[in-house]
């Protein structure tokens, strides 16, 4: 399975991509939303995107929107890694076409229980 | 024609925003401070609620928060207490040698997760800002400060209300 990492913060998206990289996942990593576009323009399209909400250049919930507007990329599931969490910050997320959030600070478990949830661990990781 | 209703609401010339000290209290801060440290550099890890003074060298990270309320929220410590919290975010996936670049994008980060929890009890909606790394913003009377010890290495968390402190500098 392929994971794509979009955060501004470079120790962030290590973080991340090393809880994924553990479960199994090949990881790209964007620094913003634009780049993370980049990636999937260029062809690598995962099948899970892990966002950050406050990012320069092209926030998340921009990309969510970008990424939603293309039916070609309709199999990427997208998971909000933010530490907005107001209440109306993820409704409008998941109103945008994200389908999970999660709060920083998580624990690897956390990561781990939402991709349980969105039947997103690798088999080898569920046996 | 559009229609006014009055919502019975009232401004006046006088109100003054709130007082960070009447919206947040030291307990709430540090626990938040201690969750995201918990989470995110150890669950052992344990701050402790103590000043202990900050070295010459101290470095500071902030976001903005705007909204209701606006300010600051700082995180302060010592260039060591930073470069060793950068190797404990990244743990096993630390590089044998962490850049300067890396300690500021911990630290900011750091205050990132920190800054995001402390706006989601202020009132709201409010907008979080990009996290920025430099020499403390000075504080003003405005502000809910709490001094913590972590590995017996002091670091301080200020909340800081925007009409004590000024936030272009």
């Amino acid at each position: 399975m392929r994971a794509l990492v979009i955060d501004d913060s470079r120790v962030m998206r290590r973080i991340v991509a090393g809880i994924l990289e553990d479960l199994g996942y090949e990881v790209q990593q964007a620094g913003h939303g634009r780049e993370g576009l980049d990636v999937l323009n260029g062809g690598w399209v995962p099948e899970l995107a892990c966002v950050d909400w406050n990012m320069p250049v092209m926030d998340g919930l921009q990309f969510v929107s970008a990424v939603r507007s293309n039916p070609a990329w309709r199999q990427v599931t997208i998971m909000m890694v933010t530490s907005e969490s107001e209440h109306g910050q993820i409704v409008r997320a998941l109103a945008a076409g994200a389908h999970e959030y999660v709060i920083k600070p998580f624990t690897a478990d956390a990561i781990r229980d939402k991709l349980a949830l969105l039947g997103l661990l690798p088999e080898e990781v569920v046996l | 024609m559009t229609e006014l209703h009055d919502t019975g609401e009232r401004r006046r010339t006088s109100d003054t925003p709130p007082s960070i000290t009447d919206l947040i209290d030291e307990e709430t801060v540090r626990s938040i401070v201690q969750e995201a440290w918990s989470a995110l550099i150890g669950e052992d890890e344990l701050l402790v609620p103590l000043p202990g003074g900050l070295p010459e060298n101290a470095v500071s990270s902030w976001v903005h928060v705007a909204g209701p309320w606006n300010g600051i929220v700082v995180l302060t410590c010592g260039r060591s207490t930073a470069e060793q919290l950068s190797r404990e975010l990244l743990k096993e996936h630390a590089p044998p040698v962490i850049e300067d670049e890396d300690i500021e994008d911990a630290l900011g980060e750091l205050a990132n997760v920190v800054g995001g929890n402390v706006k989601a009890v202020l009132p709201g909606p409010s907008a979080l800002g990009l996290p920025e790394v430099g020499s403390a913003p000075v504080a003003g009377s405005d502000t809910r400060r709490v001094d913590l010890l972590w590995r017996g290495q002091s670091l301080t968390i200020s909340v800081q209300g925007s009409a004590g402190a000024p936030l272009d500098q």
